[in-house]
Protein backbone atom coordinates (compact mmCIF):
# COMPACT_ATOMS: atom_id res chain seq x y z
CA UNK A 1 0.00 0.00 0.00
CA UNK A 2 2.79 2.35 0.83
CA UNK A 3 4.26 1.68 -2.55
CA UNK A 4 1.01 2.57 -4.24
CA UNK A 5 0.82 5.73 -2.25
CA UNK A 6 4.25 6.92 -3.32
CA UNK A 7 3.41 6.08 -6.94
CA UNK A 8 0.38 8.33 -6.75
CA UNK A 9 2.47 11.04 -5.17
CA UNK A 10 5.03 10.81 -7.96
CA UNK A 11 2.28 10.89 -10.58
CA UNK A 12 0.74 13.96 -9.06
CA UNK A 13 4.11 15.65 -8.94
CA UNK A 14 4.67 14.91 -12.59
CA UNK A 15 1.26 16.16 -13.59
CA UNK A 16 1.63 19.42 -11.76
CA UNK A 17 4.78 21.09 -13.01
CA UNK A 18 4.00 23.96 -10.67
CA UNK A 19 5.28 21.82 -7.87
CA UNK A 20 8.57 21.48 -9.65
CA UNK A 21 9.51 25.03 -9.02
CA UNK A 22 13.11 24.53 -8.10
CA UNK A 23 15.38 25.27 -10.96
CA UNK A 24 18.38 23.03 -11.26
CA UNK A 25 20.85 24.50 -13.71
CA UNK A 26 23.21 22.08 -15.32
CA UNK A 27 26.74 22.89 -14.38
CA UNK A 28 29.22 22.44 -17.12
CA UNK A 29 31.12 20.16 -14.80
CA UNK A 30 28.35 17.71 -15.54
CA UNK A 31 30.24 16.07 -18.32
CA UNK A 32 27.26 14.00 -19.41
CA UNK A 33 25.47 17.12 -20.61
CA UNK A 34 28.38 18.13 -22.77
CA UNK A 35 28.13 16.97 -26.30
CA UNK A 36 30.95 17.61 -28.65
CA UNK A 37 29.08 17.62 -31.89
CA UNK A 38 32.34 17.25 -33.80
CA UNK A 39 33.05 13.87 -32.37
CA UNK A 40 29.57 12.52 -32.04
CA UNK A 41 27.29 14.43 -34.36
CA UNK A 42 24.45 11.98 -33.90
CA UNK A 43 24.74 11.80 -30.15
CA UNK A 44 21.70 12.65 -28.14
CA UNK A 45 22.49 15.02 -25.33
CA UNK A 46 21.27 13.47 -22.14
CA UNK A 47 18.84 15.97 -20.80
CA UNK A 48 18.03 15.07 -17.30
CA UNK A 49 17.58 18.60 -16.12
CA UNK A 50 14.69 19.91 -18.13
CA UNK A 51 12.66 22.11 -15.95
CA UNK A 52 9.49 23.77 -16.97
CA UNK A 53 10.02 26.74 -14.79
CA UNK A 54 6.49 27.93 -14.58
CA UNK A 55 7.42 29.83 -11.49
CA UNK A 56 9.50 32.10 -13.68
CA UNK A 57 6.55 33.27 -15.69
CA UNK A 58 6.01 36.90 -15.05
CA UNK A 59 2.46 38.00 -14.69
CA UNK A 60 2.91 39.92 -17.92
CA UNK A 61 3.75 36.81 -19.85
CA UNK A 62 0.83 34.93 -18.43
CA UNK A 63 -1.50 37.55 -19.79
CA UNK A 64 0.12 37.29 -23.19
CA UNK A 65 -2.14 37.09 -26.20
CA UNK A 66 -1.55 34.02 -28.32
CA UNK A 67 -0.30 35.31 -31.63
CA UNK A 68 -2.03 32.91 -33.97
CA UNK A 69 -5.43 33.89 -32.70
CA UNK A 70 -4.91 37.34 -34.13
CA UNK A 71 -6.20 37.92 -37.61
CA UNK A 72 -3.49 38.38 -40.21
CA UNK A 73 -2.15 41.88 -40.15
CA UNK A 74 -3.55 42.70 -36.76
CA UNK A 75 -0.64 41.66 -34.68
CA UNK A 76 -0.82 42.82 -31.12
CA UNK A 77 2.52 42.40 -29.40
CA UNK A 78 2.61 40.31 -26.31
CA UNK A 79 2.57 42.33 -23.18
CA UNK A 80 5.91 42.63 -21.56
CA UNK A 81 7.73 42.39 -24.85
CA UNK A 82 6.12 45.41 -26.44
CA UNK A 83 9.06 47.55 -25.47
CA UNK A 84 12.64 46.51 -25.18
CA UNK A 85 14.53 48.21 -22.37
CA UNK A 86 15.35 51.77 -23.32
CA UNK A 87 17.93 54.32 -22.33
CA UNK A 88 17.82 58.11 -22.49
CA UNK A 89 20.21 59.42 -25.12
CA UNK A 90 20.13 63.21 -24.98
CA UNK A 91 23.77 63.35 -26.08
CA UNK A 92 22.99 61.43 -29.28
CA UNK A 93 24.90 63.84 -31.60
CA UNK A 94 28.04 63.81 -29.45
CA UNK A 95 27.77 60.06 -28.84
CA UNK A 96 27.54 59.43 -32.58
CA UNK A 97 30.73 61.41 -33.16
CA UNK A 98 32.53 59.35 -30.52
CA UNK A 99 31.01 56.17 -31.97
CA UNK A 100 32.48 57.02 -35.38
CA UNK A 101 35.80 57.87 -33.79
CA UNK A 102 35.86 54.44 -32.10
CA UNK A 103 34.84 52.78 -35.34
CA UNK A 104 37.77 54.37 -37.20
CA UNK A 105 40.09 53.63 -34.27
CA UNK A 106 39.18 49.96 -34.61
CA UNK A 107 39.56 49.67 -38.37
CA UNK A 108 42.61 51.92 -38.73
CA UNK A 109 44.37 51.26 -35.42
CA UNK A 110 43.35 48.39 -33.19
CA UNK A 111 42.58 45.87 -35.92
CA UNK A 112 45.77 46.21 -38.02
CA UNK A 113 47.93 46.32 -34.89
CA UNK A 114 46.15 43.24 -33.53
CA UNK A 115 46.60 41.38 -36.81
CA UNK A 116 50.36 42.00 -36.79
CA UNK A 117 50.48 41.07 -33.10
CA UNK A 118 48.58 37.80 -33.68
CA UNK A 119 50.98 37.02 -36.50
CA UNK A 120 54.00 37.37 -34.20
CA UNK A 121 52.63 35.94 -30.94
CA UNK A 122 51.36 32.35 -31.13
CA UNK A 123 47.82 31.70 -29.95
CA UNK A 124 48.86 29.68 -26.89
CA UNK A 125 50.97 32.56 -25.63
CA UNK A 126 48.17 35.03 -26.22
CA UNK A 127 45.85 32.73 -24.36
CA UNK A 128 48.21 32.60 -21.35
CA UNK A 129 48.61 36.39 -21.45
CA UNK A 130 44.82 36.80 -21.52
CA UNK A 131 44.60 34.62 -18.41
CA UNK A 132 47.19 36.71 -16.58
CA UNK A 133 45.31 39.91 -17.37
CA UNK A 134 42.02 38.31 -16.44
CA UNK A 135 43.45 37.11 -13.14
CA UNK A 136 44.23 40.73 -12.24
CA UNK A 137 40.51 41.51 -12.45
CA UNK A 138 39.75 38.82 -9.85
CA UNK A 139 39.91 41.25 -6.89
CA UNK A 140 37.21 43.33 -8.56
CA UNK A 141 35.09 40.21 -9.13
CA UNK A 142 35.56 39.10 -5.52
CA UNK A 143 34.60 42.49 -4.07
CA UNK A 144 31.62 42.94 -6.39
CA UNK A 145 30.30 39.45 -5.75
CA UNK A 146 30.55 40.26 -2.04
CA UNK A 147 28.78 43.58 -2.50
CA UNK A 148 26.01 41.78 -4.38
CA UNK A 149 25.83 39.28 -1.49
CA UNK A 150 26.71 36.42 -3.84
CA UNK A 151 28.87 34.83 -1.22
CA UNK A 152 29.44 31.53 -2.94
CA UNK A 153 30.54 33.26 -6.14
CA UNK A 154 32.84 35.54 -4.12
CA UNK A 155 34.36 32.52 -2.38
CA UNK A 156 34.87 30.75 -5.70
CA UNK A 157 36.56 33.82 -7.14
CA UNK A 158 38.82 34.05 -4.10
CA UNK A 159 39.85 30.41 -4.49
CA UNK A 160 40.39 30.97 -8.21
CA UNK A 161 42.53 34.05 -7.57
CA UNK A 162 44.77 32.34 -5.04
CA UNK A 163 44.97 29.06 -6.93
CA UNK A 164 45.57 30.59 -10.36
CA UNK A 165 48.12 33.07 -9.03
CA UNK A 166 50.25 30.33 -7.48
CA UNK A 167 49.50 27.04 -9.21
CA UNK A 168 48.80 28.82 -12.50
CA UNK A 169 52.03 30.85 -12.27
CA UNK A 170 50.57 34.33 -12.07
CA UNK A 171 47.42 33.17 -13.75
CA UNK A 172 48.91 31.96 -17.05
CA UNK A 173 46.66 28.95 -17.02
CA UNK A 174 43.13 28.84 -15.72
CA UNK A 175 44.10 26.00 -13.42
CA UNK A 176 41.17 26.56 -11.08
CA UNK A 177 38.81 25.77 -13.92
CA UNK A 178 40.82 22.91 -15.40
CA UNK A 179 41.90 21.20 -12.19
CA UNK A 180 39.19 22.15 -9.71
CA UNK A 181 36.30 22.84 -12.05
CA UNK A 182 35.68 26.25 -10.50
CA UNK A 183 34.41 28.65 -13.12
CA UNK A 184 34.84 32.36 -13.37
CA UNK A 185 32.07 34.28 -11.60
CA UNK A 186 31.73 37.52 -13.51
CA UNK A 187 30.85 40.61 -11.50
CA UNK A 188 31.62 44.29 -11.96
CA UNK A 189 30.86 47.53 -10.17
CA UNK A 190 28.36 48.85 -12.74
CA UNK A 191 26.41 45.64 -12.17
CA UNK A 192 26.64 46.12 -8.40
CA UNK A 193 25.17 49.62 -8.72
CA UNK A 194 22.39 48.21 -10.91
CA UNK A 195 21.86 45.43 -8.39
CA UNK A 196 20.94 48.06 -5.80
CA UNK A 197 18.51 49.75 -8.13
CA UNK A 198 20.58 52.51 -9.67
CA UNK A 199 19.53 53.27 -13.25
CA UNK A 200 21.80 54.00 -16.18
CA UNK A 201 21.28 57.75 -16.14
CA UNK A 202 22.05 58.60 -19.75
CA UNK A 203 23.79 56.74 -22.53
CA UNK A 204 27.42 57.63 -23.14
CA UNK A 205 29.82 56.42 -25.79
CA UNK A 206 33.28 56.64 -24.26
CA UNK A 207 36.32 57.16 -26.45
CA UNK A 208 38.26 53.90 -26.95
CA UNK A 209 36.08 51.99 -24.44
CA UNK A 210 32.77 52.21 -26.30
CA UNK A 211 29.15 51.99 -25.13
CA UNK A 212 28.55 53.03 -21.53
CA UNK A 213 26.35 55.18 -19.32
CA UNK A 214 26.69 57.36 -16.23
CA UNK A 215 26.24 54.30 -14.03
CA UNK A 216 28.56 52.08 -16.04
CA UNK A 217 31.12 54.91 -16.23
CA UNK A 218 31.16 55.06 -12.44
CA UNK A 219 31.38 51.28 -12.57
CA UNK A 220 34.52 51.45 -14.71
CA UNK A 221 36.20 53.83 -12.25
CA UNK A 222 35.17 51.58 -9.36
CA UNK A 223 36.55 48.47 -11.07
CA UNK A 224 39.78 50.27 -11.86
CA UNK A 225 40.13 51.14 -8.17
CA UNK A 226 39.87 47.42 -7.40
CA UNK A 227 42.61 46.59 -9.94
CA UNK A 228 46.06 45.85 -8.45
CA UNK A 229 47.85 47.85 -11.13
CA UNK A 230 46.23 51.04 -9.81
CA UNK A 231 48.22 50.62 -6.60
CA UNK A 232 51.61 50.09 -8.18
CA UNK A 233 53.71 53.13 -7.24
CA UNK A 234 54.59 55.55 -10.01
CA UNK A 235 58.25 55.02 -9.17
CA UNK A 236 57.86 51.42 -10.31
CA UNK A 237 55.56 52.00 -13.27
CA UNK A 238 54.95 55.39 -14.87
CA UNK A 239 51.47 56.41 -16.00
CA UNK A 240 52.61 55.91 -19.59
CA UNK A 241 53.70 52.37 -18.84
CA UNK A 242 50.36 51.61 -17.20
CA UNK A 243 48.54 52.89 -20.28
CA UNK A 244 50.82 50.72 -22.38
CA UNK A 245 49.92 47.67 -20.32
CA UNK A 246 46.20 48.44 -20.70
CA UNK A 247 46.66 48.88 -24.44
CA UNK A 248 48.42 45.54 -24.64
CA UNK A 249 45.60 43.94 -22.66
CA UNK A 250 43.11 45.39 -25.14
CA UNK A 251 45.07 44.22 -28.21
CA UNK A 252 45.63 40.76 -26.75
CA UNK A 253 41.94 40.48 -25.92
CA UNK A 254 40.90 41.72 -29.37
CA UNK A 255 43.10 39.08 -31.01
CA UNK A 256 40.48 36.47 -30.08
CA UNK A 257 37.60 38.58 -31.30
CA UNK A 258 38.64 39.81 -34.74
CA UNK A 259 35.56 39.60 -36.90
CA UNK A 260 32.98 39.99 -34.13
CA UNK A 261 32.58 43.74 -34.52
CA UNK A 262 32.63 43.40 -38.30
CA UNK A 263 29.78 40.84 -38.19
CA UNK A 264 27.83 42.98 -35.78
CA UNK A 265 28.18 46.06 -37.95
CA UNK A 266 27.34 44.10 -41.06
CA UNK A 267 24.11 42.79 -39.54
CA UNK A 268 22.91 46.19 -38.36
CA UNK A 269 20.73 48.63 -40.24
CA UNK A 270 21.83 51.45 -37.92
CA UNK A 271 24.95 50.23 -36.07
CA UNK A 272 24.82 53.12 -33.59
CA UNK A 273 21.27 52.26 -32.48
CA UNK A 274 21.99 48.52 -32.63
CA UNK A 275 24.99 48.91 -30.35
CA UNK A 276 23.13 51.10 -27.88
CA UNK A 277 20.30 48.59 -27.71
CA UNK A 278 22.66 45.62 -27.36
CA UNK A 279 24.46 47.42 -24.54
CA UNK A 280 21.23 48.10 -22.64
CA UNK A 281 19.91 44.55 -23.09
CA UNK A 282 23.21 42.97 -22.13
CA UNK A 283 23.65 45.08 -18.99
CA UNK A 284 20.07 44.40 -17.95
CA UNK A 285 20.78 40.68 -18.12
CA UNK A 286 23.92 41.11 -15.99
CA UNK A 287 21.96 43.03 -13.35
CA UNK A 288 19.19 40.42 -13.38
CA UNK A 289 21.76 37.66 -12.98
CA UNK A 290 23.22 39.42 -9.94
CA UNK A 291 19.84 39.14 -8.24
CA UNK A 292 19.56 35.37 -8.62
CA UNK B 1 -6.34 -2.95 -4.99
CA UNK B 2 -6.88 -3.78 -8.67
CA UNK B 3 -8.92 -0.65 -9.13
CA UNK B 4 -6.22 1.41 -7.48
CA UNK B 5 -3.59 -0.06 -9.78
CA UNK B 6 -5.73 0.82 -12.78
CA UNK B 7 -5.97 4.40 -11.61
CA UNK B 8 -2.22 4.56 -11.15
CA UNK B 9 -1.69 3.19 -14.63
CA UNK B 10 -3.96 5.84 -16.11
CA UNK B 11 -2.18 8.57 -14.18
CA UNK B 12 1.19 7.26 -15.29
CA UNK B 13 0.07 7.16 -18.91
CA UNK B 14 -1.04 10.74 -18.61
CA UNK B 15 2.23 11.71 -17.01
CA UNK B 16 4.60 10.27 -19.57
CA UNK B 17 3.58 12.25 -22.64
CA UNK B 18 4.18 15.35 -20.51
CA UNK B 19 7.71 14.23 -19.77
CA UNK B 20 8.32 13.57 -23.45
CA UNK B 21 6.88 16.93 -24.41
CA UNK B 22 9.28 18.74 -22.09
CA UNK B 23 12.30 17.87 -24.24
CA UNK B 24 10.75 18.23 -27.69
CA UNK B 25 11.65 21.89 -28.15
CA UNK B 26 15.24 21.35 -27.08
CA UNK B 27 15.54 18.32 -29.34
CA UNK B 28 14.16 20.30 -32.27
CA UNK B 29 16.65 23.15 -31.86
CA UNK B 30 19.55 20.84 -31.09
CA UNK B 31 18.74 18.69 -34.10
CA UNK B 32 18.94 21.69 -36.41
CA UNK B 33 22.09 23.06 -34.79
CA UNK B 34 23.73 19.63 -35.15
CA UNK B 35 22.77 19.59 -38.82
CA UNK B 36 24.46 22.97 -39.28
CA UNK B 37 27.57 21.71 -37.48
CA UNK B 38 27.62 18.62 -39.69
CA UNK B 39 27.62 20.84 -42.77
CA UNK B 40 30.35 23.06 -41.32
CA UNK B 41 32.54 20.08 -40.50
CA UNK B 42 31.85 18.05 -43.60
CA UNK B 43 35.32 17.14 -44.92
CA UNK B 44 34.03 16.95 -48.51
CA UNK B 45 33.04 20.64 -48.25
CA UNK B 46 36.37 21.83 -46.88
CA UNK B 47 37.60 23.56 -50.04
CA UNK B 48 37.13 27.25 -50.66
CA UNK B 49 35.09 26.54 -53.81
CA UNK B 50 32.40 24.65 -51.91
CA UNK B 51 31.68 27.65 -49.65
CA UNK B 52 28.57 28.48 -51.66
CA UNK B 53 27.27 24.90 -51.34
CA UNK B 54 27.78 25.16 -47.58
CA UNK B 55 25.92 28.46 -47.43
CA UNK B 56 23.01 27.06 -49.41
CA UNK B 57 22.80 24.00 -47.20
CA UNK B 58 22.80 26.15 -44.06
CA UNK B 59 20.11 28.40 -45.50
CA UNK B 60 17.97 25.35 -46.21
CA UNK B 61 18.32 24.19 -42.60
CA UNK B 62 17.44 27.73 -41.48
CA UNK B 63 14.23 27.61 -43.52
CA UNK B 64 13.06 24.63 -41.47
CA UNK B 65 14.38 25.95 -38.20
CA UNK B 66 12.92 29.47 -38.06
CA UNK B 67 9.43 30.89 -38.24
CA UNK B 68 10.20 34.01 -40.25
CA UNK B 69 6.61 35.28 -40.19
CA UNK B 70 6.50 35.15 -36.40
CA UNK B 71 9.97 36.69 -36.24
CA UNK B 72 8.89 39.55 -38.51
CA UNK B 73 5.66 40.20 -36.60
CA UNK B 74 7.44 40.34 -33.30
CA UNK B 75 10.17 42.56 -34.68
CA UNK B 76 7.79 45.14 -36.11
CA UNK B 77 5.38 44.74 -33.16
CA UNK B 78 2.87 47.61 -33.22
CA UNK B 79 4.23 48.77 -36.58
CA UNK B 80 3.23 45.46 -38.22
CA UNK B 81 -0.30 46.70 -38.82
CA UNK B 82 1.02 49.77 -40.67
CA UNK B 83 2.23 47.45 -43.43
CA UNK B 84 -0.17 46.28 -46.17
CA UNK B 85 -0.33 42.49 -46.66
CA UNK B 86 1.96 42.85 -49.72
CA UNK B 87 4.41 44.95 -47.77
CA UNK B 88 4.34 42.42 -44.95
CA UNK B 89 5.20 39.67 -47.39
CA UNK B 90 8.01 41.68 -48.90
CA UNK B 91 9.31 42.60 -45.46
CA UNK B 92 9.40 38.95 -44.34
CA UNK B 93 11.33 37.94 -47.44
CA UNK B 94 13.85 40.81 -47.11
CA UNK B 95 14.31 40.33 -43.38
CA UNK B 96 14.95 36.65 -43.96
CA UNK B 97 17.60 37.49 -46.56
CA UNK B 98 19.22 39.97 -44.20
CA UNK B 99 19.46 37.40 -41.43
CA UNK B 100 20.70 34.72 -43.83
CA UNK B 101 23.33 37.06 -45.30
CA UNK B 102 24.64 38.23 -41.99
CA UNK B 103 24.35 35.16 -39.80
CA UNK B 104 24.20 32.02 -41.93
CA UNK B 105 27.09 33.23 -44.06
CA UNK B 106 29.15 34.26 -41.05
CA UNK B 107 28.96 30.95 -39.22
CA UNK B 108 30.68 29.29 -42.17
CA UNK B 109 33.86 30.58 -40.51
CA UNK B 110 33.17 28.78 -37.24
CA UNK B 111 34.12 25.15 -36.90
CA UNK B 112 35.75 24.36 -33.59
CA UNK B 113 33.27 25.83 -31.15
CA UNK B 114 31.64 23.42 -28.76
CA UNK B 115 27.93 23.86 -28.15
CA UNK B 116 26.24 22.64 -24.99
CA UNK B 117 22.46 22.57 -24.66
CA UNK B 118 21.47 23.02 -21.05
CA UNK B 119 17.74 23.36 -20.46
CA UNK B 120 14.31 24.55 -21.43
CA UNK B 121 12.39 27.30 -19.71
CA UNK B 122 8.75 27.76 -20.63
CA UNK B 123 7.81 31.35 -21.39
CA UNK B 124 4.12 31.10 -22.26
CA UNK B 125 1.79 28.21 -23.08
CA UNK B 126 3.05 28.12 -26.65
CA UNK B 127 6.59 29.37 -26.27
CA UNK B 128 9.73 27.91 -24.75
CA UNK B 129 13.27 29.15 -24.37
CA UNK B 130 15.93 26.57 -25.22
CA UNK B 131 19.19 27.53 -23.54
CA UNK B 132 22.63 26.70 -24.90
CA UNK B 133 26.22 27.80 -24.40
CA UNK B 134 28.83 28.19 -27.08
CA UNK B 135 32.27 27.51 -25.64
CA UNK B 136 34.95 29.61 -27.27
CA UNK B 137 38.61 29.68 -26.32
CA UNK B 138 38.49 32.70 -24.03
CA UNK B 139 34.82 32.92 -23.15
CA UNK B 140 31.49 31.14 -22.96
CA UNK B 141 28.63 32.70 -24.87
CA UNK B 142 25.09 31.93 -23.74
CA UNK B 143 22.74 31.57 -26.72
CA UNK B 144 19.04 31.10 -26.04
CA UNK B 145 16.59 30.09 -28.75
CA UNK B 146 12.98 31.11 -28.24
CA UNK B 147 10.67 28.69 -29.98
CA UNK B 148 6.97 28.57 -30.69
CA UNK B 149 4.85 25.54 -31.52
CA UNK B 150 3.48 25.78 -35.06
CA UNK B 151 1.55 22.84 -36.51
CA UNK B 152 3.20 20.37 -34.18
CA UNK B 153 6.79 21.48 -34.67
CA UNK B 154 8.92 23.88 -32.67
CA UNK B 155 10.18 26.84 -34.69
CA UNK B 156 12.61 29.54 -33.60
CA UNK B 157 11.21 33.08 -33.46
CA UNK B 158 14.00 34.82 -31.54
CA UNK B 159 17.64 34.25 -30.67
CA UNK B 160 19.03 35.80 -27.51
CA UNK B 161 22.83 36.10 -27.34
CA UNK B 162 24.31 37.24 -24.03
CA UNK B 163 20.97 38.73 -23.10
CA UNK B 164 20.61 40.57 -26.41
CA UNK B 165 17.42 39.57 -28.20
CA UNK B 166 17.73 39.68 -31.97
CA UNK B 167 14.08 40.65 -32.29
CA UNK B 168 14.37 43.45 -29.74
CA UNK B 169 17.58 44.73 -31.32
CA UNK B 170 16.05 45.01 -34.79
CA UNK B 171 12.79 46.33 -33.36
CA UNK B 172 14.65 49.26 -31.81
CA UNK B 173 16.45 49.97 -35.09
CA UNK B 174 13.32 49.68 -37.25
CA UNK B 175 11.24 51.74 -34.86
CA UNK B 176 13.61 54.69 -35.26
CA UNK B 177 13.15 54.48 -39.04
CA UNK B 178 9.37 53.97 -38.88
CA UNK B 179 8.85 56.79 -36.39
CA UNK B 180 9.26 59.38 -39.13
CA UNK B 181 9.22 57.39 -42.38
CA UNK B 182 6.62 55.17 -44.11
CA UNK B 183 6.93 51.35 -44.37
CA UNK B 184 8.09 51.68 -48.01
CA UNK B 185 11.13 53.55 -46.81
CA UNK B 186 12.13 50.71 -44.47
CA UNK B 187 11.59 48.21 -47.28
CA UNK B 188 13.85 50.29 -49.56
CA UNK B 189 16.52 50.41 -46.86
CA UNK B 190 16.36 46.64 -46.46
CA UNK B 191 16.52 46.13 -50.23
CA UNK B 192 19.71 48.17 -50.39
CA UNK B 193 21.15 46.27 -47.46
CA UNK B 194 20.62 42.83 -49.00
CA UNK B 195 21.55 44.03 -52.48
CA UNK B 196 18.14 43.67 -54.09
CA UNK B 197 17.69 47.34 -54.94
Amino acid sequence: MKFAHSLILISVLMLCPDVLKAETPVTSADASAVTDAALVPEAQAPIDEIVIAQAEKSSDEQKATPVTEQAEGEYVPEEGEADAPQIADPLDPVNRVVYHFNDKLYFWGVKPVTQVYSHIVPEDFRFAIANVYDNLWAPSRIINNLLQLRLKAAGNELIRFVFNSFAGIGGMGDMANEALGIKKQEADFGQTLGHYGLGHGIYLVLPVYGPSSIREGIGLVGDQLMHPLTYVKSADLTFGQKVGISAHEKVNDTSFKIGDYESFKDAAIDPYVAMRDAFVQNRLKKVEESKK
Amino acid sequence: MKKRLAIITVILCLAFPLAAFAGAALDAVKGNVDKVLDVLRDPSLKSESSKQIKKNKIRAIGDNMFDFTELSKRTLAVNWSKFTPEQQKEFISLYKDLLADTYADKIVAYTDEKIVFTKEVSLTEKTIEVQSTVIRKTQEVPIYYRVIKENGSWLVYDVVIEGVSLVNNYRTQFREILSNKPPTSLIETLKKKVGRA
